[in-house]
């Protein structure tokens, strides 16, 4: 047929693509898939929700003005994520050529554009590079420690090569055991989920970097665990009998943490149904700008800009990462240290972005093609700005 | 260059109608010297082109088609035959789906070429449907959308109609309806 023909006219550029494709298909997980560009996972970042996609994925996909959806389950949420290392640690080790094929191919557009996402230091790589010679003695050392996995040389031989990921990789941030049933927070830190109730529950702190976890408890994240579940089946099934007799040991108290989970989650959501509510009122939304600390995006309310970073997306922080004075790095790799001057600035306010574009109160079907100091990009339908103020004077 | 209100003049342009049909090279982005991510810069491009590229690989829908029209990328052609036991058996209807040079953080537009009878389906072959407007995800593709849009086919929407007549006409006569509708497939998707 005619689109037969069409497709025809690619074809050197698709026989490439087949051999790409027919590469990714022999990855060691096919789940490790990015679900918006469709390639490996690069920078990894998972969304309160669970679901995880590359770094530049998720924050192109993000609502500049009101809050963001996740692709896969449209969950609402309002935080970008910084990058999951274990993750990304993870797939470095798992897809080594893959995955650097991708870095170089996202470092390319990276240089195109001028702005970068965050450069991850490889010290679990240089780590790895000299264990390598003595490997196999650690590896059987630990099994012998451990006793209760005498299975796992047979296992490896049945695949016939050596496993490229060790417990250590995939380990909880607070247990440091076997991640079970992992949740990743804001801060790309990784959790057993059984290991949040027991962290700071007020504010669901990070108990590595002390970042806070806004937008309610967050989700398993699946691909992950399913990952977990069959890379190492006989330490995965020991964690969970564990567990399990651990929350029986925990219930004469009163609160195991399986119903603290629960009500947890009965509790969050309407501290953010609040946040999102507020966020409905665009007038105090700073258009396209993110706190470079929490992640927030759009900032509401105050916004604080530095004026000394040169870098072109610049470095902001919402009202209360700057008044706690986080010393975070930036989200897009910006050298920006605690000395540099910070302002109060109102430039990208919502409403003084459309009087400064003299966009007429009614009648806008012109797009907007938009860059904003956060680095955010993207082009808007004007009547979808001018539906939402609608709403907002009803 | 991020100093104070440099925001305003080159942070900015108005590109009047740049996320349009404009192939891999001709993008919009009038006058900027920026090349902004996810708008017509030449990197987004390469990365919604190298989607469009995946998704072309993946499509094996049985009874739909699609593929680039011609040299362009970015302008698809698809085919959809009508489903059986609705009005539209036998008929064949072209689309035409042209994606935004920020895909697939936009959605694609699709169009009927190919005249139908249908509530969703106004004259000029607009499609209502969710998912190609605020409900649009990116991790949507094209295959998902021609499911979606197979499934409205054959199960109108008359609650949300585009063309209110048909609409009128499909919840009190339905057997007019499905009459008119394959006479019109029968005259147009033959």
């Amino acid at each position: 047929m005619a689109s037969d023909d069409g497709s025809g006219s690619h074809l050197p550029e698709k026989k490439e693509e087949v051999a790409a494709g027919a590469g990714f298909d022999d990855l060691e997980d096919p789940r490790f898939q990015c679900c918006v560009c469709l390639e490996l996972l690069y920078k990894p970042v998972v969304i309160g929700c669970g679901h995880m996609s590359c770094f530049w994925c998720v924050h192109k996909a993000m609502h500049f003005v009101r809050e963001s959806h996740c692709a896969i389950c449209r969950q609402p949420y309002n935080h970008f994520p910084s990058i999951c290392q274990l993750l990304h640690h993870l797939l470095l080790k798992l897809e080594p050529v893959e995955y650097k094929k991708r870095e170089k191919e996202v470092l390319e557009q990276e240089k195109s554009v001028d702005t970068y996402s965050p450069q991850i230091i490889e010290f679990l790589n240089s780590k790895d590079n000299n264990c390598e010679n003595g490997e196999d003695g650690d590896s059987k050392l630990e099994d012998n420690i451990s006793k209760t996995t005498p299975e796992v040389p047979v296992d490896n031989a049945i695949n016939g090569h050596p496993k490229k990921i060790k417990l250590e990789d995939v380990s909880c941030a607070r247990c440091k055991e076997l991640l079970y049933q992992p949740a990743v927070l804001n801060c790309g830190h990784v959790y057993c989920m059984s290991c949040l109730p027991f962290l700071d529950d007020e504010a669901l702190k990070c108990q590595v970097c002390g970042g806070l976890h806004p937008g309610g408890f967050p989700n398993v994240c699946l691909d992950l665990e399913h990952f977990l579940e069959e890379y190492f089946p006989e330490e995965y099934e020991s964690r969970r009998r564990k567990l399990q007799f651990g929350i029986t040991q925990c219930t004469p108290e009163g609160s195991s943490p399986g119903t603290f989970c629960t009500k947890e989650s009965m509790n969050r959501p309407s501290k953010q149904e609040t946040y999102l509510q507020q966020n409905r009122d665009l007038s105090n939304v700073h258009v396209g700008v993110g706190c470079d600390s929490c992640g927030v995006y759009p900032i509401q309310g105050k916004r604080y800009k530095c004026k000394d970073c040169t870098e072109l997306v610049g470095f902001d922080l919402c009202d209360e990462c700057y008044n706690t004075r986080s010393k975070l790095p930036g989200r897009f790799n910006q050298q920006h240290t605690p000395d540099h001057r910070m302002e109060l600035d109102n430039t990208a306010l919502y409403g003084s972005v459309l009087r400064f574009q003299r966009i007429p109160e009614e009648g806008l079907i012109a797009e907007l093609a938009f860059i904003g100091p956060g680095g955010m990009v993207q082009v808007v339908d004007d009547h979808e700005m001018e539906d939402n103020s609608e709403d907002e004077q009803v | 260059m991020s100093s104070s209100s440099s925001f305003p003049t080159s942070r900015f342009p108005f590109a009047a109608g740049g996320a349009g049909a404009g192939g891999p090279g001709g993008g919009g982005g009038s006058g900027s010297s920026m090349r902004p991510w996810g708008s017509s810069g030449g990197t987004s491009v390469s990365s919604s082109g190298k989607r469009i590229q995946k998704e072309l690989l993946d499509l094996n829908a049985s009874d739909c088609s699609a593929g680039p029209k011609g040299d362009n990328l970015y302008h698809w052609l698809s085919t959809i035959i009508g489903p059986q036991g609705s009005p539209y058996e036998g008929g064949i209807f072209f689309l035409d789906i042209v994606f935004p040079l920020d895909y697939p953080f936009k959605p694609p537009a699709v169009t009927f070429k190919t005249r139908i009878y249908h509530c969703n389906v106004d004259s000029t072959g607009t499609v209502s449907l969710e998912i190609l407007k605020d409900g649009w995800s990116p991790a949507l593709t094209i295959s998902k959308v021609l499911l979606a849009i197979k499934a409205i086919i054959t199960n109108p929407d008359p609650y949300n109609p585009l063309v209110e007549r048909i609409a009128r006409l499909y919840l009190t006569d339905r057997a007019k309806h499905d009459e008119i509708a394959a006479e019109w497939t029968m005259r147009f998707a033959r």
